[in-house]
């Protein structure tokens, strides 16, 4: 039997629909403790007042931790890739959204625990808040990050994502038309049935296991060995079985802290946050905003475009410098347009941070793209597969960042879809293929970017 | 007061791997005295089928059944480095580590059969189980007796390692973008179609239909690819048409803090969907393949956009397409796009240009 092409069963699938799945909410240790946070009631606000004697002295309370607590408090979780770290782990002396995480208490149960954190003596003194990413570099804008109101550690200290490509001047004289439009897609939950929860256990011989529900176990394990400023061999990660993830669960949103606790405690602490808690403090889907003019002539050839993106990363930088990059080399969609003009900017603003869902980066950029595309298909008063066709990129076609596709399935795949709702195409639009384009095939705006690719 | 039918369509995307790279995966295998198989991989299943789509793919290499491999993902001490289930890349860069470890596991294997049959280990092949002589099928061995002869009479383990790495992508030119080697392991493709229809005295739209090609490369098992792209189109649709944290955006009030107060798409009222599935094989993916597990809830917010300006002539630019926006689109319906010389522009009143106060670093001219 061939296995590779076969359709077999999910490997997991009878134990998930019969609830026989072992997730991390199902482990449970002797001695175990549950964690409750603190979190920040207000979007953004000095810390003027942070006692937790009275928290820790209360019966059934084993450990209360704070920043201070944390060996390295700010680690960012991509420095690997150059994104510095901006996120303290705990707030310290300033929190930049309502509820990120100020304290957590381990105690004998999660009702005790919450109590206590309740009873943790805390005092704000409240500053404006910033949300509106398009008012973010306004000159009476709110200060809300050390950084300023956008990232500024971009490649050569940028602090914008540039694409340029071509001559993008001359392609908007060229242009018979040019067609604008703004395009903003919602923030979304990653809303999985399982929330971020993790169990830490202090083994006798030092080590912690760590019981998780990371995408990614060795990421989360650097994580956690990166903030308590251990080697690895101290950790061991359990997990591999996610009760839905789709970006969220690559934040190691629980294991951290819940470490901390467990070491403090010398018992095993599990955090196990609330439907509430993964809704309204655990990251989502960024919010984007994104501008595109896009420079064609009558015929339906896209000659240049210029793009500015505006990415809500909230509070903190998290993954979205990496988001944003992965947008600007993408915000061609899935066409050949020689001449482009590309500015994104990471924005911050007093709202949960925003982090990976399906699609990152992109999944914004195909929208605004390929709505645009459809508008000046309707603009042009042309058949949006024919507009789509003539611009599809082809074999030896260069991306955004100069580098030649070698397998491009735009024109395969648009014809699938025509044949599939019976739309008659033209048979010269009908016989193309994603061939590389040449001698009579080859539109003039197109000759110089062909002619530069290293095949 | 009516119902109007549209459609509109979408081409997208997606680069498989990380965005620029330098994202490892590695893999180990080890054969038990009986033939069966045990995978150590760091892939975390998070509900794409990782651990099956990696079985097959070992058991495919090594040459014996699937029944045989039993894949260990449970932990940092026994399994070695994956960058982790993300970026599409669970197939194709941790897929690409397990089919390494099976072919140097199956190396082993050849050479332990060598020594039982007394033939060069590259004139053997392993099939379906049996390591059988090149030409001449009738010289055979079973994998189970070839595993059960290295435990017992040649003292050796069986066993196989392998990694994959695509090199990082340096951006070398921060003014441009440009990079020096190609910043994805692969592009996937799709296209996609939508019927809608929309209500325009409610502004309710209805996704009736959706038709969705993907090119996978190669469909490792048909069944979890075409769940991924049916599960992404679900999706979707949520984008288009109903999630949204924050109500009342970029205000950060009246979040929905439960599943009661937060509108995800359910199975019912599910638009019919057809799946398509072409297969141009990737040059470095296993078996040809590629991943499309994230782009498969990206072609149908802009379909279903396009669907809804064929239906009742209004684009809403905003997402979720919510009652409310079509609604207010069809009252201002007449004022279209302003047009300025050869420019022809939408949404001027949402650009950063009206919104931003005079002197914002953020700035998009429009018009001639």
């Amino acid at each position: 039997m061939k296995a590779v092409g076969a359709r077999l069963p999910r490997y997991d699938g009878v134990a998930h629909v019969t609830g026989r799945t072992e997730f991390v909410d199902d482990v449970r240790v002797p001695n175990m403790l549950w964690a409750k946070a603190l979190r920040s009631p207000v979007h953004h606000a000095g810390i003027t007042k942070l006692d937790t004697k009275k928290a820790a002295a209360m019966k059934g309370v084993h450990a209360v931790v704070t920043w201070e607590d944390v060996p390295r408090l700010v680690y960012g979780h991509l420095e690997a890739l150059g994104i510095p770290g901006d996120e303290p782990l705990l707030a310290k002396d300033e929190v930049r959204y309502k509820g990120q995480p100020i304290a957590l208490v381990a105690a004998e149960d999660e009702e005790t625990a919450q109590l206590a954190a309740e009873a943790i003596e805390i005092d704000f003194d409240e500053r404006p808040a910033l949300f509106d990413i398009r008012k973010a570099a306004d000159p009476d804008a709110p200060q809300i990050h050390h950084w300023g109101n956008w990232y500024p550690h971009f490649e050569a200290e940028m602090d914008v994502r540039q694409i340029r490509k071509g001559d993008i001047e001359r392609a908007f004289d060229q242009a018979d038309t040019i067609v604008s439009g703004v395009y903003r897609p919602a923030a979304i939950e990653q809303a999985p049935l399982e929330t971020q929860i993790s169990l830490v256990v202090p083994e006798p011989n030092g080590r912690l296991t760590i019981y998780s529900c990371t995408q990614a176990l060795y990421f989360s394990m650097g994580v956690v060995a990166a903030h308590l400023e251990w080697p690895l061999n101290r950790l061991k990660f359990v997990g591999g079985t996610v009760g839905g993830g789709f970006g969220g669960k690559v934040d190691t949103a629980a294991e951290t802290v819940s470490a901390l606790a467990a070491l403090k405690a010398g018992r095993p602490v599990k955090w196990r946050w609330t439907r509430e808690e993964e809704f309204l403090c655990s990251s989502t889907r960024a919010p984007w905003h994104m501008e595109i003019a896009d420079a064609v002539t009558k015929d339906g050839w896209i000659l240049g475009r210029k793009m500015l993106t505006l990415h809500d990363s909230g509070a903190y930088a998290r993954f979205s410098p990496y988001g944003v990059t992965k947008h600007s080399f993408h915000h061609t969609g899935a066409y050949t347009i020689p001449n482009l003009h590309f500015d994104g900017y990471v924005v911050f603003t007093n709202r949960v941070p925003t982090t990976a869902m399906r699609g990152f980066g992109v999944t914004s950029v195909s929208f605004a793209t390929e709505t645009h595309v459809s508008r000046t298909a309707e603009v042009l008063g042309m058949d949006p597969f024919e507009l789509r066709l003539k611009n599809a990129n082809r074999i030896g076609d260069t991306s955004p960042n100069g580098i030649a596709y070698t397998d491009p399935s735009t024109v395969p795949t648009i014809h699938s879809i025509a044949e599939a709702i019976g739309h008659e195409l033209p048979g010269d639009y009908r016989a193309m293929t994603r061939d590389a384009r040449g001698g009579d095939l080859l539109p003039e705006h197109l000759v110089a970017q062909v002619g530069e690719v290293d095949h | 007061m009516a119902k109007h039918r549209g459609r509109g369509i979408s081409a997208i995307e997606y680069p498989t791997g990380m965005n620029q790279n330098g994202d490892p995966s590695q893999a180990w295998i080890k054969m038990k005295p009986d033939g069966r198989v045990d995978v150590f991989s760091g892939t975390s299943d998070i509900g794409n089928g990782s651990k099956t789509i990696q079985s097959q793919i070992v058991a495919e290499t090594l040459g014996v059944p699937y029944e045989w491999i039993t894949y260990d993902n449970s932990n940092t001490d026994s399994s070695p480095v994956c960058t982790g289930t993300f970026a599409s890349r669970a197939t194709f860069v941790a897929g690409k580590a397990v089919e390494k470890a099976a072919l140097s596991a199956r190396q082993k294997l050849l050479e332990i059969a060598a020594k039982e049959l007394e033939i060069a280990p590259d004139d053997l092949e392993v099939v379906d189980g049996e390591v059988i002589a090149k030409g001449a099928p009738q010289k055979k061995i079973g994998v189970p007796d070839v595993a059960a002869a290295a435990t017992w009479t040649h003292g050796e383990l069986i066993t196989g390692t392998g990694a994959h790495l695509n090199p990082y992508a340096a951006i070398v030119e921060p003014a441009t973008g440009k990079v020096d080697s190609p910043p994805h392991a692969a592009i996937s493709y799709a296209a996609c179609a939508a019927e809608v229809e929309v209500d325009d005295e409610t502004g309710e739209v209805r996704v009736e239909h959706l038709w969705q090609c993907f090119d996978v490369g190669r469909a490792i098992n048909p069944t979890l690819v075409e769940g991924q792209i049916q599960g992404g189109a679900l999706m979707g649709l949520g984008l288009g048409l109903l999630e949204e944290c924050y109500p009342y955006y970029p205000s950060a009030e009246h979040r929905g803090g439960e599943f009661g107060s937060y509108l995800a798409p359910g199975i019912k009222g599910l638009p019919k969907i057809d799946t398509i599935i072409i297969e141009n094989p990737s040059e470095a993916g296993p078996y040809g393949a590629k991943g499309i597990s994230e782009m498969a809830n990206n072609p149908q917010p802009p379909a279903i956009v396009a669907a809804v300006y064929a239906a009742v002539g209004v684009w809403v630019t905003e997402l979720p397409v919510t009652p409310e926006r079509v609604l207010r689109a069809l009252e201002q319906k007449d004022r279209g796009p302003r047009e300025d010389g050869k420019w022809v522009i939408f949404d001027e009143d949402l650009s950063v240009d009206t919104v931003a106060a005079e002197g914002s670093r953020f700035h998009f001219p429009v018009g001639g």
